[in-house]
């Protein structure tokens, strides 16, 4: 006779735990976490302090197998093109006279998104239940990415700096949806926006201490078509964020627009 | 294609071509095109005040005339920040040290400029930013 009808395995004995093993099988089909019902590993640890990759005269030359892929072409309407070129040369100029033209950054004015992301500081990142948190040291500017909600709808949205996030994991990368920045956040390179911009980002380690940050502007009024970029940061492990506030800032805007520096006589 | 839309494209294609060269440069607090990168002037006397403070740490600093008198400058140096992660400490330079300074003026002329190095009064050199070369993160 068989060892599984031994009387210790006997019918009875499992009328017996039918129930519990009833409520283990259920467990392991239908009430396990999402990541182990697909059988997916828990998401990488992106936790901890990251800089910029690569860093300007720091850290040797760049692993060109760890560094951004080039943007795709920047391509504006017509409505914005001009004046956004016209905007570039007149800083151009205005740089070579000694003269820089003021920006939000001047003023002590938060980057917002998606600029932040592309910090001359560390950024930290902290992956908690629920959400992640991305805290860039400049300016001590902080983004909420609330994990596995519904994303609300643009015209609904109040405008801020860094917009309405929100996240999930699509296998070891992850996908972030923003809406509602302020329409006078400048974008990265100081590209305008409209108030119908869409940011999508797929953030995920090309190396166990790189990390990249695949970035989509979607804005039917601002571009012609989705303009793509991609940053790059590299870990920073042991680095212990510091404060910014900006209490004392003696660059201020003339009547002209121009930077100048506030002189103190004593 | 409008004639806008091929300069945009033309302005993504150099930029593309600048990112080749070099890593593109996060924005800084502000431009630094006010200061003489090139013309650069020491300058060596007495420290009226030491703002340890963000966006920029400042020295106050008098520099003695040759007749009896000083004239005033204020530096303007990197952040709070950059300055630590350079080595700075917020004890380094008090009032009433003698340091001296390399630094970049203003190039309107204005008793002002931009911190290079500074060497303080126990005679240890520092930078202002990093890395040297008139690239500047702060």
């Amino acid at each position: 006779m068989p060892a599984v009808s031994s009387s210790a395995f006997g019918p009875s004995v499992i009328r017996r735990y039918l129930p519990c093993l009833a409520a283990l099988a259920m467990l392991a089909m239908g009430f396990a976490p999402p990541a182990s019902r697909a059988g997916a590993k828990s998401p990488p640890d992106i936790t901890g302090d990251w800089m910029v990759y690569p860093s300007r005269g720091k850290g040797g030359p760049p692993d060109p197998k760890l560094v951004a892929p080039q943007p795709t072409p920047l391509l504006l309407t017509p409505k914005y093109a001009g004046p956004y070129e016209a905007k570039r040369a007149a800083e151009r100029e205005s740089d070579k006279r000694g003269e820089p033209l003021a920006n939000d950054s001047t003023k002590c004015i938060p980057n917002g998104m998606p600029q932040m992301m592309f910090p001359i500081y560390p950024l930290e990142i902290l992956q908690t239940h629920g959400q992640v948190t991305i805290i860039a040291e400049a300016m001590s500017q902080v983004r909420r990415i609330f994990m596995d909600q519904p994303q609300t709808r643009i015209e609904d949205t109040p405008p801020t700096y860094f917009g309405h996030s929100v996240g999930h994991w699509e296998g070891d990368t992850l996908v972030v949806d923003t809406v509602g920045v302020k329409e006078d956040v400048l974008g990265y390179r100081d590209v305008p926006h409209s108030d119908r911009m869409r940011i999508k980002e797929r953030l995920h380690l090309v190396a166990p201490d790189i990390l990249h940050d695949q970035i989509t502007i979607e804005d039917p009024i601002v571009l012609q078509k989705p303009w793509t970029f991609t940053f790059a940061y590299r870990r920073s492990p042991g680095y212990q964020m510091l404060e910014y506030v900006c209490d004392n800032n003696r660059e201020y805007v003339d009547d002209k627009g121009v930077t100048r520096m506030k002189l103190q006589n004593h | 294609m409008s004639r806008a839309q091929a300069l945009i494209l033309i302005g993504a294609g150099s930029l593309g071509l600048a990112a080749l060269l070099a890593p593109p440069a996060a924005t800084a607090h502000h431009s630094f095109a006010m200061f003489d990168h090139v013309n650069r002037i020491t300058l060596a006397g007495t420290v009226t005040r030491f703002e340890w403070t963000n966006p920029h740490v400042y020295i106050e600093l008098d520099v003695p005339d040759g007749k009896g008198g000083a004239k005033h400058y204020s530096i303007e140096c990197a952040s709070v920040n950059v300055l630590m992660r350079t080595g700075w400490k917020f004890t380094d330079v008090h009032k009433g040290d003698t340091v001296k300074l390399l630094v970049n003026p203003l190039k309107d002329g204005s008793a002002g400029g931009m911190l290079e190095t500074a060497t303080f009064a126990d005679g240890r050199t520092l930078g202002d930013s990093n890395p040297p070369g008139g690239v500047f993160e702060r």
